[in-house]
């Protein structure tokens, strides 16, 4: 079944429309690649579908598993299970890695009216997803993300989807900034949570991350619209010929 | 009282009656008086003088093994107070004359919260610690009750003898009309004071505090205040280090809401070479709170090598909080590290999102980020049981602020 549906999607940032109409539907199991040159409009896709303030939907609908998410706030759409790893993951000065990580985990545990976890049964449920990803004691020990390298962000970016287990994932340039060996364990770490009850939309500029996070489909979002859409061998062609003769044909 | 009632000194009033003109000729002072141009006190005129009654009851113990020293109503209730240990001695100022004097002698002569409280003495502690008191010992002044119609006038004097150690906390919730609590420590040679104070006093009170410290030579000082109830309050500290080698930190933290206006005023006197400062501020001002920190830093001719630093940071909540930071150096010195700061910002739309996105609501995500914004002032707490005390008031003034 569709979990993630766009519909004639247009968004705009203050005066200027920037997203023209998207149309996109991803099913649960599927891994879904947007492809696009700068300037495209991919991270203001990932903006609008998360509900950051400022990007106003001027048109069409976004479904989350069969419900409108448009009235919902970022929190809300979060707990119905939408996931968005960050292109830049925010630095956070005095916010406890721990104590963020436990409020977001708890905020959706509430939400499904289950149980909270408490510290200890917590600090053994993220031990054990952190040792897969890399994420060493110390890193959980330090303030969200401050003096974190590239690579260590993006993994931390992976635990927080492994620990709050979103039905959708949106990945902004996941493999932004990393080195190959990073690129590696974080696309394992994404890898690893693929799952027939879980839809992705992976979101890139370069073909390179989609040799390891191999997608179902690909789509070419360029000038705020999607020109094209086709297989995996879609991004192959891209990285052949560049997004120029692609988005002109369209 | 009307500030008309000036009667020319004669030779064998008493310091509390000299106290008590000093104050009638001058009276509360308004902004035209630079010292209180941003918090000025002449709406305090209209607040009565009338002293409480100690309502008998004990407050609610806050530190295991504390000693726990009541003030009730504004006076001192012995019979709710624990009996001081060993080392630790209480004396009650209104009759010890000596004490008095000497008293007077240290006080800025025209300084109202000085002069009146001194004059009224509503409570009059003296307590002196001695060589053979514990390192460990904790003392706890508790202000509580009062009503809208009371007002208080303690005067406390800590003593501390060379190389001895104290814990000291004040925690003020009471509900007087006015509080204007006046305290005075001396810190002989090598003794080391860690300090809190809680200002959480009742939403219809004004509360103007002075503290005066002298600190003698190799003293160590933590202070920290959190001021955070009343609807006026002015927490002024008058630091003197007049040792060679006095450590000294002393940060406060202010958090406002509706209309309270919090005031933080400092005054550091290096009077001799090789002391060093230390000085956190942070401010978080809600609704149409306002804010003041005024910070003066004067170094003295021949204080070479003093290193004083003051920092002062204010988050404002909403479009109405105001935040006015003055910050003051007077170097007489040329071999010195001086440094001043202040800034005045607003949450960040960036973080609040990035705590949204994985699913925290956004009173829970603005709480963790006023908590974030606070922690570094709160680890300048050396002592975990005093740090402890204070973080749960932030935390819980934290919460409530973002719940509405």
């Amino acid at each position: 079944m569709a979990l993630l549906e766009i519909k004639d999607l247009r968004a705009s940032i203050g005066d200027t429309e920037i997203l023209h109409g998207i149309n996109l539907t991803i099913n649960s199991g599927e891994v879904h690649a947007i492809m696009g040159p700068n300037g495209s409009g991919k991270s203001t896709l990932s903006y609008v579908l998360s509900g950051r303030d400022g990007y106003e939907v001027t048109g069409g609908d976004i479904l989350l598993d069969g419900e409108s998410v448009l009235e919902m706030e970022a929190d809300e759409r979060a707990r119905a299970g939408l996931f968005l790893a960050f292109q830049y993951p925010v630095e956070l000065p005095g916010v406890s890695g721990m104590s963020f990580l436990r409020a977001a985990v708890n905020a959706r545990l509430r939400d499904a009216g289950e149980e909270e976890v408490d510290q200890l049964a917590f600090v053994k449920m993220v031990r054990a997803e952190a040792k897969a990803l890399g994420v060493s004691d110390e890193m959980l020990k330090r303030a969200v993300n401050v003096g974190f390298s590239g690579g260590e962000k993006k993994r931390y970016e992976i635990l927080q989807m492994a620990l709050l287990k979103p039905i959708m994932a949106v990945l902004d340039e996941t493999d932004s900034g990393l080195d190959v060996d990073a690129l590696k364990i974080v696309s394992e770490g994404v890898n690893a949570l693929r799952g027939p009850e879980r839809g992705m939309l992976v979101i890139t500029h370069y073909q390179r991350l989609l040799s390891h996070i191999v997608p179902d489909f690909v789509h070419i979002l360029a000038g705020g619209k999607i020109v094209k859409s086709g297989d995996k061998s879609l991004a192959l062609e891209v990285e052949e010929n560049g997004y120029a003769d692609i988005a002109n044909v369209a | 009282m009307s500030p008309n009632s000036a009667a020319p000194l004669i030779e064998n009033d008493t310091p509390r009656d000299a106290a008590a003109k000093r104050f009638a000729a001058v009276g509360w002072p308004g902004k035209s008086v630079e010292a209180f141009r941003f918090t000025p006190l002449d709406s305090l005129a209209d607040r009565q003088i009338l002293h409480g009654t100690a309502s008998g009851n004990r407050s609610t113990k806050i530190i295991d093994n504390a000693v726990h020293i009541q003030i009730s109503g504004g006076v001192y209730d012995a019979a709710s107070s624990d009996d001081m240990p060993a080392g630790i001695s209480l004396t009650t100022l209104q009759d010890d004359t000596e004490a008095q004097a000497a008293l007077f002698a240290d006080l800025p002569e025209t300084h109202p919260v000085a002069n009146l409280s001194f004059a009224q003495m509503s409570a009059g502690i003296q307590l002196s610690v001695s060589a053979d008191a514990a390192d460990d010992t904790t003392l706890v002044l508790d202000y509580a009750d009062g009503s809208e119609t009371s007002s208080a006038f303690p005067v406390i004097i800590v003593d501390m003898a060379p190389q001895t150690r104290l814990r000291l906390i004040e925690n003020h919730h009471s509900a007087h009309g006015l509080s204007a609590p006046l305290v005075h420590i001396r810190m002989a040679d090598k003794s080391e004071l860690h300090h809190v104070r809680l200002q959480d006093e009742a939403s219809h009170s004004d509360f103007v505090a002075l503290s005066q410290i002298q600190a003698g030579a190799n003293t160590k000082l933590n202070s920290f205040t959190v001021s955070k109830g009343a609807k006026l309050a002015r927490c002024e500290t008058h630091l003197h280090m007049l040792g060679e080698h006095a450590d000294m930190s002393l940060s406060h933290i202010y958090l406002g809401a509706d209309e309270q206006l919090l005031d933080i005023t400092t005054r550091l006197n290096h009077a001799v070479p090789n002391c060093q400062s230390n000085q956190l501020i942070r401010g978080v001002l809600d609704d149409k709170a306002r804010g003041v920190f005024q910070g003066m830093v004067r170094v003295a001719p021949d204080a070479q090598k003093t290193d004083g630093q003051q920092m002062s940071r204010a988050l404002l909540l909403s479009r109405d909080a105001e935040a006015d930071a003055k910050p003051e150096l007077e170097i007489y010195a040329d071999d010195v590290v001086c440094s001043h700061g202040a800034t005045v910002g607003e949450l960040d739309e960036t973080h609040l999102f990035y705590l949204m996105s994985r699913g925290i609501p956004e009173a829970e995500a603005r709480a963790l980020l006023i908590e974030a914004f606070l922690i570094d002032g709160l680890d300048q707490i050396e002592d975990p049981t005093l740090s402890e005390f204070l973080t749960d008031a932030v935390r819980s003034w934290a919460t409530d602020a973002t719940a509405s």
